[in-house]
């Protein structure tokens, strides 16, 4: 922030080459979140032949073993046998399970005729977006409306199509499109993943959502598991180990639609003054820097990030701690009691779980720490832990700063951003730092109005006609789909995209630094809008300490 | 010539309901191209489409319009009730792993234009043969290669602008000439009765049309793409223009007018005169006198007479002629004035979807293949030429890739123009306001808002 000279003024969109380093908000030179280009890993994961996707899912190390063994010297005997024990259990659990799935494949068959007129029924006709998961075997495992049992002839039918792809010309299903639809196939080791989408989402942006359900999938299960159970027999009917992951993946679909951090692989911080942030981490790393396993610990409320710290060397990737805001937002029970729950981080290491303790801090204040350990019988040193950090948060006033931010005090510059920065023709923006993979919008979330969305969701997710009066965030996110895609089309790509229409203006803008989007007001002068963002990057700039993590804490 | 090296795989035409049986599915397959694959490979690329298209009516009321896989795309196309048109093309789903391996996309025609072809081949198919429900079954096959096999053979497909935003580029007179033009369409109108001008065309720009706008654009495109190059070619082969070629004649049908058994290889077509409700059958005759070409039609019940073809030629030859070259000084003069106005690395193109005018450039004709455009740059041309929901009754987008294209969209009502500038180190104002004056000099009293 050294020169805010009359020079730079000029520098909004109009000369990228020339931006000045010092405009480049939220930026440090170490990142708690791993910033990988997260557009290109997705791409990657696709793989491009079928030999190619046979393999993949298969040749990564894992990650946890890894930790393991760097501190297996003081305590062998329990990490050596700990993750086969674990998946040792669930199996047991399966084959137990296994022969009443013969039962429901049968009624399968029989459904086949009613199928057409079931997916007329009013459960599932005229959705905005359907998604479904089905084993290669084709047997349903999730419908996200309906029932799935009654889809066991749609699922019979996408599964025809997927293998006739591949059996006749060696080649891979990818989407078929109609005028008003877009059918998007998926298929990752022994799942096939469908969504089926009248929404604006191009392809691409399916094919992540579809991704991040069968992360977490994986998450519930570990990726050696999910594996390991079609190998054994092809025919199993996953409902049985997934019960209670329908929930999370159904909230995973609403939040995905809905929180533009999946749109830009960014993950919101909790805005928190500088000191506050500060002390909260010093709370963490001096209570936790003697226990040994802990590999990650992450402090959260209203899916926002407030801190993380972590072993040195690991970082943790934006998918996985989305996969973590989806499920603590996603269970009531973490509210009334600590709980230990084995997570799968996919990206981290699909092969086998962490342990986490997760609790609420207090009773007075939303926001949840999750202590992430490869010990399996860690709870009682973590939920020690977790009460001499609560007790320091209290005792430094931290609870107090993260009550202001979640209830979006008034007199915080952040809860309104757009009053704040004074530029009425402004009507919304969101901001991503790319080198920390951070997002700000001008629309934090207060906890309130998550809610009303998710209650509106329940209605439906039907497609309505209805007049919009006044744009919610939703709805600017929604339109901004179009232009993340387009900014980071692989074959085509745009660097500045501005337009403007009756409706409104958007510019959407993207560097080696950043990605912007700024929704103005209809029919807004170019210069107007150049001056607009120069103002606006500067505001960012000002307030980077607050609104972003700059920091990198490890234990 | 649609062949490997512009990656199409096959196209083919089939009806569901031909076949209904097992083991008649082959009956499905109207038309197949290339010829040499096998039955069964044929049922096997026919049947997944048939699912395909199955599977998506049980969530959309739309028809499919497109099956991606790893390495091809199926473009469908379903022009009559259960009849669908299918173009299968190599185009390799885009992920970042395949675009950096070297897949050069200038190879790759843009999607949109296949499916254009698509359209574009029906209702050429349409004119000269009707609508496929009309056509009994035992002949369909037949005319369907008959039909399908030159026209696939001709069919000259480039990466290019007026492929994707396909027009009709109309030459702009001054009053005088515009109303001879008029004069003596109205005068042979009243003395030859049974037939009407349905389109006048110099060189390859039109100057009158008294079709329906559709047919008017399949029209023209049959004139500028198939039938004229051909006349052409024989008139540079055949030297010096000669005498009878300046008093004109008659090149559809292709050997001219000269006895009555010529009047028997007439071609008829199917065709929405300006007054019509529906299409109807018509007789094409086409009449070329130095660059100026004029079609009628006859009604096909009318009996014809070879004298009234004699008599026509000697009215129509040197009326023509006269005014042909009176229309080509307009045209030296006019072409002079707008080549001074336009820098070189400036292209644009302007459309009306109304009355289908399109304009481009010089520097974007085909003549000039060495400045045609990135396959990049027409992609997003693409994009905002098929969306037309984003920019809504009036709006303008600007948007810069990264080799630092500047590419602008503005449309107003049904009006859409497009400029491409490369220019390094401009910002969003100065484009604009380049924008601005390319439209205010080349689109003289049409108005875009925003400005």
């Amino acid at each position: 922030m050294a020169s805010t000279s009359k020079d730079n003024g000029q520098a909004g969109p109009s000369s990228q080459n020339n931006t000045p380093d010092d405009l480049e908000p939220g930026a440090c030179p170490e990142s708690v979140l791993n910033p990988s280009d997260y557009f290109e890993e997705f791409a990657s994961e696709i793989s491009s032949s079928i030999q190619e996707r046979n393999t993949s899912l298969k040749t990564k190390s894992s990650t946890i073993s890894e930790i393991q063994s760097e501190i297996s010297d003081v305590n062998n005997e329990i990490t050596s046998t700990k993750s086969s024990d674990d998946l040792q259990s669930k199996d047991e659990n399966m084959s137990a399970s296994a022969s009443s799935g013969n039962l429901s494949e049968q009624n399968g068959e029989e459904s086949d005729n009613e199928k057409d007129d079931y997916l007329q029924s009013p459960e599932l006709v005229n959705k905005e977006k359907h998604v479904f998961i089905l084993s290669s075997a084709g047997k349903p495992i999730y419908s996200r409306y309906g029932n799935e049992d009654k889809l066991a002839g749609l699922c019979g039918v996408i599964q025809a199509l997927v293998s006739v792809v591949e059996d006749q010309n060696q080649d891979i299903l990818r989407s078929i499109v109609t005028k008003d639809c877009k059918a998007v196939f998926l298929v990752k080791g022994p799942l096939i993943l469908v969504a089926v989408s009248k929404s604006n989402e191009s392809e691409t942006q399916l094919v992540w959502q579809l991704t991040y359900a069968f992360n977490q999938i994986v998450s519930v299960l570990t990726l050696t598991q999910l594996n390991r159970i079609f190998e054994q027999r092809r025919n199993y009917d996953l409902r049985r180990l997934l019960s209670g992951a329908e929930r999370l993946i159904d909230n995973l679909l609403i939040f995905m639609e809905k929180d533009p951090a999946f749109l830009l692989g960014a993950v919101r911080c909790l805005p928190l003054p500088e000191k506050a942030r500060e002390n909260i981490t010093n709370a963490i790393t001096t209570t936790c820097h003697k226990i040994r396993d802990l590999v990650f610990a992450i402090l959260i409320a209203g899916n926002q990030l407030i801190t993380l710290v972590r072993m040195k060397k690991y970082t943790l990737h934006p998918s996985d701690i989305h996969l973590l805001f989806n499920l603590v937002r996603s269970s009531e029970s973490f509210k009334t009691a600590e709980s230990w729950t084995p997570i799968c981080l996919p990206k981290f290491d699909a092969t086998g779980f962490l342990h986490g303790h997760v609790s609420y801090i207090a009773e007075d204040c939303q926001a949840c720490l999750l202590l992430l350990t490869v010990q399996r019988d860690a709870f009682f040193p973590l939920s020690q832990a977790k009460h001499t950090i609560a007790e320091k948060l209290r005792r430094s006033n931290c609870l107090v700063a993260i009550n202001d931010a979640l209830t979006r005090n008034v007199e915080l510059p952040t809860t309104n951003p757009l009053k704040h920065i004074g530029i009425p023709e402004i009507r919304h923006f969101m901001y991503k730092c790319k080198s920390t993979a951070q997002l700000f919008t001008s629309d934090p979330i207060s906890l309130d109005r998550l809610q009303d969305y998710r209650i509106r969701h329940k209605e439906g997710g039907d497609i309505g006609e209805k007049k919009i009066e006044k744009l919610s965030d939703i709805d600017y996110v929604r339109n901004y789909r179009k232009f993340c895609s387009q900014i980071h089309c692989t074959s085509s790509p745009a660097k500045l995209i501005f337009r403007s229409n009756s409706d409104n203006t958007v510019l959407a803008w993207v560097t080696n630094g950043f990605e912007l989007y700024v929704t103005f007001d209809a029919l807004m002068e170019k210069d107007q809008a150049i001056k607009a963002v120069d103002r606006l990057l500067r505001w960012i700039k000002r307030e980077e300490q607050r609104i972003f993590i700059m920091n990198a804490p490890t234990f | 010539m649609i062949d490997v090296k512009t990656k199409i795989t096959s196209f083919f035409i089939f009806n569901s309901s031909f076949g209904p049986k097992e083991g008649e599915e082959l009956k499905r397959v109207l038309f197949f191209h290339p010829n040499h694959i096998s039955p069964d490979a044929r049922k096997n690329q026919v049947g997944l489409c048939e699912a395909v298209v199955k599977f998506m009516s049980t969530f959309s009321s739309e028809p499919c319009e497109a099956l991606q896989t790893q390495t091809k795309r199926y473009i469908f196309y379903q022009p009559e009730k259960g009849y669908w048109m299918v173009l299968v093309v190599t185009i390799p789903y885009a992920t970042k792993a395949t675009s950096a391996i070297g897949e050069t996309r200038g190879e790759v025609l843009n999607p949109s234009i296949m499916s254009d072809l698509l359209v574009s081949a029906y209702k050429m198919f349409k004119l000269f043969m009707g609508s496929f429900k009309d056509i009994p079954m035992e002949n369909i096959y037949s005319t369907c290669e008959e039909f399908f096999n030159p026209y696939i053979m001709s069919k000259n497909l480039t990466n290019d602008i007026s492929d994707l935003i396909q027009g009709v580029s109309y030459l702009p007179l001054d009053k005088n000439c515009f109303f001879k033009v008029i004069c003596l369409i109205d005068l042979l109108e009243v003395t030859y009765p049974d037939f009407k001008c349905i389109s006048f065309v110099y060189n390859d720009q039109l100057i009158w049309n008294g079709l329906a706008t559709n047919d008017m654009l399949t029209l023209y495109q049959y004139l500028v793409q198939t039938l004229l190059p051909k006349q052409v070619e024989k008139e540079i082969q055949g030297g010096a223009v000669a005498a009878a070629q300046r008093h004109g004649r008659f090149i559809s049908p292709p050997d001219g007018i000269r006895t009555s058994d010529d009047l028997k290889k007439l071609v008829k077509v199917y065709l929405r005169c300006e007054d019509d409700t529906e299409s109807k059958q018509y007789y094409l005759i086409i009449y070329r006198t130095l660059s100026a070409t004029m079609c009628f039609t006859i009604d096909v019940n009318t009996t014809l007479e070879i004298e009234t073809f004699r008599s026509l030629d000697a009215f129509i030859g040197p009326h023509l002629s006269t005014i042909a070259s009176t229309i080509s000084e307009q045209c030296a003069l006019h072409a002079l004035q707008t080549a001074q106005m336009l820098g070189t690395d400036q292209k644009f193109v302007y459309f009306n979807r109304l009355n289908l005018a399109y304009k481009s450039s010089a520097s974007l004709s085909k003549l000039v293949p060495s400045t045609a455009i990135k396959p990049e740059v027409l992609s997003i041309i693409a994009d905002i030429h098929t969306d037309r929901k984003s920019l809504g009754n009036y709006g303008e987008v600007i948007i810069k890739t990264p080799d630092e294209y500047w590419i602008t969209g503005k449309t107003s009502n049904e009006r859409e123009f497009y400029v491409i500038i490369q220019e390094k180190n401009a910002n969003l104002k100065e484009i604009a306001d380049e924008v601005k004056r390319i439209c205010e000099a080349q689109m003289k009293g049409i108005f875009f808002y925003p400005m």
